[in-house]
């Protein structure tokens, strides 16, 4: 689904093959880096500052936003011709929850000294990544990858309440937690339509792991996760693992966003080895002889 | 015929071991032994007062009595007979279910905290069948309940000091959010929740707990604001005191 890798190897197998064992090492070296820069200091989870926090869930309602923005153009161009109002209503509805979302947390993020501007998504995201097809082709595609988006973004907001508590960012903790829900309630309304419209087996709540594309069931923890009455979380590494391949930006749009892009660990030249350009390439970026 | 407490029985968590774990020393931040039993008071009409402190257990107290609601409601619900649709039943019983494992997963964290038991609980009969009336008065009572729900954890959350707690919290809120999306989707009505559904008023909402608002949100209430919502809908006839809740 999330061919990560396999998208990297096939953009790499491009490049002259004199360099490929090298590059290869290289960018896989500086692709985990960019996904988890504080991997080897935290461990397991990552610690995220309140400031870190807040840039990481934007990017993530700014992604949303945008999904959504794609999703209602497709319906109301007739690209998707067979959408219910009931559908139709639906995903209005929480695309304007989203684009809220942006507006507010970017105002949160210039109280907290931030620049909203900085946390940039590509032009062109590559949703195709979600589903290994366009999204916006079909109804049940189309609901299908919301589907997905919607409950990972609550499992991400969920794997950031510790960090707030730890510390002691009350406001943000609060503000994290009036999102949470209504982004499990997004989720709730399109595993609804596709339950309702489409017949699909599914429900509002989580019954298997196999509905969601993050880790739902874990051990380790005093929660029984694997009960359906109990929502897992997303860890923030685990979260761009899975939306690395979709804010990559595509060779032909890269521009200064996109290499500016907080996702990536702020990546610049001085990142490469001496002799080598950055260059950002589908699923990462690889320094190029 | 189901009988409305058989669910519990069926909620088969893939390891007691761990729940055993969870209550010993799973949440070893928190020092929870050694705290004294908190005075009990029997009332005139033999209900008893049940309080909860202002701290972790207090608060867990307090989400434990709202799933013990929840739970004695769906099983009522179930029981009266006045759901037919079977999309409708199915998701009133897996709801029912869930709230019986939020009862279990909560006496077995609280271990000899639990300030009440089930028996305790004083249910007021001519509410609930106030709101069993019919298939639309159960619908939007438990809109109204899974609402409340959110908003009562949502607004626990920043007062919890213990982390795994909290993500035990947010484990919970967001079932109670996707239960309330899907019965208000039963009902056509809007997922989120509008201004207009809200029980706390703009002006009663606590600024220092809502940085944000409106339909995008999930506000936070306090325990007080929760207590007046549930003493409204008439279920419950045990007093509800201590700092938690003043």
């Amino acid at each position: 689904m999330f061919d990560h890798l396999g998208n990297l190897g096939s953009q790499v197998r491009r490049i002259t093959t004199a360099v490929q064992s090298l590059l290869l090492i290289i960018t896989f070296v500086l692709l985990s880096f960019a996904i988890a820069p504080t991997k080897a200091a935290f461990a397991q989870t990552a610690t995220l500052n309140p400031q870190q926090v807040v840039e990481y869930a934007l990017t993530l309602e700014k992604l949303e936003a945008d999904f959504y923005l794609r999703a209602n153009n497709a319906i109301q161009t007739g690209r998707i011709n067979n959408a219910p109002p009931i559908a139709q209503a639906a995903l209005v509805s929480y695309g304007q929850d989203e684009q809220q979302h942006v507006t507010d947390l970017s105002a949160v993020l210039r109280s907290l000294g931030g620049n909203p501007d900085a946390v940039t998504i590509p032009a062109s995201p590559v949703y195709t990544a979600i589903l290994g097809r366009d999204p916006f082709a079909n109804l049940p595609d189309l609901l299908l990858a919301l589907q997905y988006v919607e409950d990972l973004g609550a499992a991400a907001y969920k794997g950031q309440v510790q960090n707030l508590l730890a510390a002691n960012a009350d406001t943000i903790l609060a503000g994290a937690l009036e999102i949470h829900t209504v982004e499990a309630r997004h989720a709730a309304g399109i595993r609804f339509l596709r339950q309702t419209l489409l017949g699909a087996d599914i429900r509002p709540w989580i019954r298997s792991e196999s509905e969601v594309i993050y880790n739902e069931v874990r051990s380790g923890l005093p929660i029984p996760f694997e009960n359906e009455a109990f929502d897992g979380f997303a860890t923030e590494d685990e979260v761009l693992k899975l939306v690395g391949p979709i804010l990559a930006a595509s060779p032909q749009s890269t521009g200064p966003a996109a290499e500016t892009n907080t996702m990536m660990g702020n990546v610049t030249q001085q990142d490469c080895p001496a002799g080598t350009t950055l260059q950002f390439i589908s699923g990462g970026f690889a320094c190029m002889f | 015929m189901t009988s409305p407490v058989q669910p519990l029985g069926k909620i088969s968590f893939s390891s007691r071991r761990k729940l055993l774990k969870l209550g010993l020393c799973g949440l070893g931040a928190l020092a929870l032994t050694a705290v004294p039993q908190v005075v009990t008071a029997q009332t005139a009409n033999g209900s008893r007062t049940l309080t909860f402190n202002a701290d972790d257990v207090g608060i867990l107290n307090f989400a434990l009595l709202l799933e013990e609601l929840e739970a004695a409601f769906y099983a009522a619900v179930v029981k009266s007979g006045k759901i037919s649709n079977p999309k409708e039943l199915d998701y009133l019983r897996a709801l029912g279910r869930h709230e019986a494992a939020h009862v279990v997963f909560l006496r077995q964290v609280l271990g000899n905290q639990v300030t009440f038991q089930t028996k305790d609980l004083r249910f007021n009969r001519q509410g609930l069948n106030a709101v069993l009336r019919d298939r639309d008065t159960i619908l939007n009572t438990a809109v109204s309940l899974e609402d409340t729900g959110v908003h009562a954890y949502n607004g626990a959350g920043p007062k919890l000091t213990n982390p795994t707690y909290l993500l035990a919290a947010g484990s919970i809120v967001s079932v109670e959010g996707r239960h309330a999306a899907g019965v208000r989707a039963l009902l056509g009505r809007p997922v989120t929740e509008p201004d207009s559904d809200r029980a706390v008023s703009d002006a009663e909402l606590v600024d220092e707990l809502n940085p944000f608002r409106g339909r995008a949100y999930d506000e936070l209430y306090t325990p007080k604001q929760i207590v007046e919502i549930v003493g409204s809908l008439n279920l419950i006839n045990n007093p509800i005191a201590g700092a938690l809740v003043a």
